[in-house]
């Protein structure tokens, strides 16, 4: 095959592979790792600069006499660890067993199109995990049962809008207020004996936990640019849920927190 | 020493911590197979901080490193057994330790802060906000650096525990 056309085809690949990566919550050095590998397994290297909404790469030959350059923009997709394991599992088999570009493509389509776990599913597990993140915050059995209501209600609403594509900090405002509303019901009426706590582990189902770890694992491994990006974006995730919590505490002319 | 109270707390811990896991965990779509994992690592991470933050007088940075440290290595151990990314059980089991109410309190106090009228109770507020917020950044590079570091250490295996599936069919 012409050296081009086959640049050409394989890049395209590698870009729609990367940007998935980075979509699904892969940190950086992971997506450079594996996508190397797997242009390795056709005699190709490839250099790429990642930020957080491109990704820009070049694929080139050994003897650096053809190269092939493409810019993507990530795809918005929600976090997901199962694609995250499975496309890492493929830049293996393609590296041991030099698969063809088109056995790739078939096996990525398989692994990108696998269904997510049912949301009510999510839903309730949420709810629940917010419940006993309320216990390991030494809150009694009356907090706990406010805490899975509210995380319940809110991680609902939050589902619907992302459903609709809303910006996803408004979401998170809106989610953050509605849920922190039944939590501040425990306030209110004085419901059990740690109301205060009831409230304030309420929205914490939001906290951007993985971009946070991913953001500092990106600075550590010298990817500083990719890492702060991360960390500046969960930085406004969690201001826009401080937003939402105020202004409950606002309106209802709540003190103490 | 170490007395029944203490032992049954972080038992309770531990549990609460795993459930708490596996819920923040579904939210990114974990694997099922790796789903218990971390669910065990969590009981173990969050019960050993526990024990530390109680029974020693440990800081809670110092304490968020060392379970994290011990999560990592376990995971390194359940990664060649399962076959996937070490992360994608270790990451999960981190969840319930992510200071997410000192993160927001550092924004709420910011708040506070500029709604204050009082010049008096400024300074209060301020530490409150700086408190908070170094805590936050504390625990989260604590906690990462601790569940990297054994990565750092087993290097090789860590990155190649994916391939190892497809040799061990081929066998």
């Amino acid at each position: 095959m012409d050296i081009h056309l086959e640049l050409k085809e394989l890049s395209k690949f590698l870009s729609e592979y990367s940007t998935s990566l980075m979509a699904v919550g892969v940190h950086t050095s992971r997506i450079v790792r594996n996508t190397a590998r797997i242009a390795e397994s056709f005699g190709f290297f490839v250099d790429m600069t990642i930020f957080q909404k491109t990704i820009i790469m070049t694929l080139r030959d050994k003897d650096n006499t053809h190269s092939y350059s493409t810019v993507n923009k990530i795809k918005p997709m929600a976090l997901n660890f199962e694609i995250n394991s499975r496309l890492s599992t493929l830049s293996w088999e393609a590296y041991d067993e030099h698969l063809s570009l088109d056995e790739l493509r078939t096996k990525y389509q398989e692994i990108i199109s696998n269904p997510r776990m049912s949301k009510w599913m999510v839903l309730f597990l949420v709810s629940c995990a917010n419940a006993s993140f309320c216990r390991l915050f030494t809150g009694d059995w009356q907090a706990m049962g406010i805490v899975f209501i509210a995380t319940l209600v809110g991680f609902f609403v939050r589902q619907k809008m992302m459903e609709k594509h809303i910006n996803h900090l408004f979401v998170f405002i809106v989610s953050s207020f509605v849920a922190s509303m039944i939590g501040c019901t425990a306030v209110l009426y004085n419901i059990g004996t740690t109301p205060q706590i009831a409230l304030g582990t309420s929205i914490l189902y939001l906290v951007p936990g993985v971009p946070l770890i991913n953001g500092i694992i990106d600075i550590i491994e010298g990817h500083v640019l990719a890492g702060v990006s991360r960390l500046i974006n969960a930085a406004l995730l969690i201001i826009s849920l401080s937003i939402g919590l105020s202004l409950t505490l606002l309106l209802l002319g709540v003190q103490t927190l | 020493m170490m007395n029944f109270d203490l032992l049954q707390a972080i038992i309770f811990d531990g549990c609460f911590a795993a459930v708490a896991s596996v819920g923040f965990a579904v939210i990114s779509n974990p694997q099922r197979n790796s789903l218990w994992v971390s669910a065990l690592l969590a009981a173990i991470g969050h019960g050993l901080r526990y024990c530390l933050l109680h029974s020693t007088s440990i800081d809670i940075a110092s304490a968020s490193f060392i379970a994290a440290f011990s999560i990592g290595m376990l995971s390194i151990v359940f990664a060649k057994k399962i076959h996937c990314p070490a992360e994608v059980f270790s990451f999960p089991s981190l969840l319930p330790m992510i200071p997410g109410m000192f993160a927001y309190k550092t924004v709420l106090y910011l708040v506070k802060f500029i709604q204050c009228k009082d010049d008096d109770a400024l300074v209060n507020i301020l530490v409150l906000a700086f408190k908070n917020g170094v805590t936050t950044t504390f625990i989260m590079f604590a906690l990462v650096v601790g569940v990297a570091f054994p990565m750092f250490i087993f290097h090789k295996q860590s990155f190649a525990v994916t391939r190892i599936l497809k040799l061990v069919k081929k066998n």
